[in-house]
């Protein structure tokens, strides 16, 4: 267990070097999800539409489809220079190169995400310091599950010609469930319920979180190998 | 965890060995015995399926039937003691260009759980001369800097066998020469090794067994004694034109 653990943390520390190095991810990522917040502040008249009611879905737009960027890079990079073959040929369980990647893509979220809820604050002029706690237990939550399911269909779509559309084809129709309840919640959040009135959103992107981390241990094996 | 079958000083066993992509055969019943401490060299033309024989021993790919045992581990179970065995060199550096040598092999040597990476990241950059530049990205490497920093990866967990495929492929002459060196620094008593290539007087230098693969087959194998240069080069010939053509 001891060796599984370093295996995980080895792979985290190479993609956090590497991220520290190039900033190519997060700069990527910050700049896609503060673009969606700014084209959908033009877009939407504050004065008339309650930014309560739509920053919410707003906010879920930006870190959907900027962690998306993200995780496609997250095993094309390991594909560059045959990297995933030497994974593959060190003693590393198949699970453990999953949630290797799976930490690092949920390091690299979460700290976009971090530095777009100010952002969000701002320009929707929303108050989320009250509510912060529950808001960040609900944005992990959801991240996860973007996260688990990114992970494995990153390392499906990376052994694809068309690797760049297919993961958005393949991730954006499974995360209904976790991004309808992660928007639902946070608007719930936003307009001053307590986490408690929520527990059935809660508990239903936590049993999707499960049910992609499951599926993922089931299949990596085979969809890593050749 | 060794199989009957297999004799206790084998290093590499491989019996009927055939792996199919599709319709594809890639390769068609290959079998072979290679012992402890023994180079064997297998030629072969493009598509004769010599990369996908080292995938398949090196447990990156499955074969479609038949068995293979490489230090006494079956390939077929995958199993990760046999890759901490292993190390596999190809024209695939399998190096993260924006990291510096030492964090690549510091890297590996925590995936393959050695108890003192930095230590032996030190160790094995000095042995293949690349001390100097050990701090440098990778990225800034030429091609037979690379090769060298690619045998410092293969061997940071020093494996008792060692695949090279194809490891001269987009090399200068000179760079050619001191990867050369290095390799048969790698040929140890104690290490097995298998390689591949087209390049028949490089192949012939080091080895003790030769073979020939040509459309997923063992066409010839010898040990490299029973073996006159020149006739072996129009022998690989006549043998590859004739099997191209069945």
């Amino acid at each position: 267990m001891n060796r599984y653990c370093n295996q995980v943390l080895a792979l985290v520390w190479k993609d956090l070097a590497i991220e520290i190095k190039t900033k190519e991810l997060f700069s990527s990522m910050f700049i896609f999800a503060a673009l969606v917040i700014l084209i959908f502040i033009f877009s939407a008249d504050l004065s008339v539409v309650n930014a309560y009611d739509v920053g919410p879905g707003i906010l879920w737009v930006a870190f959907v489809f900027s962690g998306a960027i993200g995780l496609n890079r997250s095993f094309m990079l390991e594909k560059e220079n045959g990297c995933l073959q030497g994974l593959m040929l060190t003693p590393a369980d198949r699970t453990a190169i999953y949630f290797g990647k799976l930490i690092s893509n949920l390091v690299f979220l979460t700290v976009m995400e971090t530095f777009i809820l100010p952002l969000f604050m701002i320009f929707f002029n929303v108050d989320l310091l009250p509510r912060l706690g529950p808001l960040a237990l609900v944005i992990f939550i959801g991240t996860l599950g973007i996260c688990a399911l990114g992970t494995l269909l990153s390392s499906l779509a990376s052994n694809l010609k068309a690797r760049e559309i297919m993961l958005p084809i393949l991730l954006y129709p499974l995360l209904v469930p976790v991004v309808i309840g992660s928007v639902r919640m946070t608007s719930l959040l936003l307009a001053g319920k307590p986490l408690s009135s929520m527990i059935n959103w809660l508990g239903l992107i936590a049993c999707f979180d499960i049910i992609y981390i499951g599926v993922s241990i089931m299949t990596i094996d085979h969809i890593l190998e050749e | 965890m060794t199989d009957d079958a297999v004799p206790s000083d084998s290093a590499i066993h491989v019996k009927n060995v055939c792996k199919s992509f599709g319709l594809l055969d890639a390769l068609r019943g290959v079998s072979f015995d290679l012992k402890k401490g023994e180079f064997l060299t297998v030629f072969g033309p493009n598509g004769a399926g010599k990369t996908t024989l080292i995938k398949i021993l090196s447990t990156i790919a499955r074969p479609t039937s038949g068995t293979a045992f490489v230090a006494g581990y079956d390939v077929l179970q995958g199993d990760a003691r046999l890759r901490n065995e292993i190390g596999v060199i190809s024209h695939a550096t399998c190096l993260y260009g924006d990291l510096t040598p030492f964090e690549n092999l510091v890297f590996y040597a925590r995936m393959h759980g050695l108890n003192d990476p930095p230590g032996r990241a030190s160790q094995v950059i000095e042995e293949v001369g690349l001390k100097a530049r050990m701090h440098d990205p990778a990225r800034t490497f030429s091609r037979g800097m690379l090769q060298r920093l690619a045998i410092a990866r293969a061997i940071v967990h020093n494996p008792s066998v060692l695949f090279l495929d194809e490891p001269y492929t987009g090399l200068d002459p000179h760079a050619a020469v001191i990867l050369k060196e290095h390799l048969a620094a790698l040929h140890t008593e104690k290490r097995t090794v298998l390689m591949t290539t087209h390049d028949i007087a490089r192949g012939l230098e080091m080895c003790d067994k030769v073979a020939i693969q040509v459309r997923g087959r063992i066409a010839f194998m010898d040990r490299v004694g029973n073996v006159d240069r020149d006739r072996f080069e129009r022998f690989y010939f006549e043998t590859v034109e004739n099997r191209q053509k069945t």
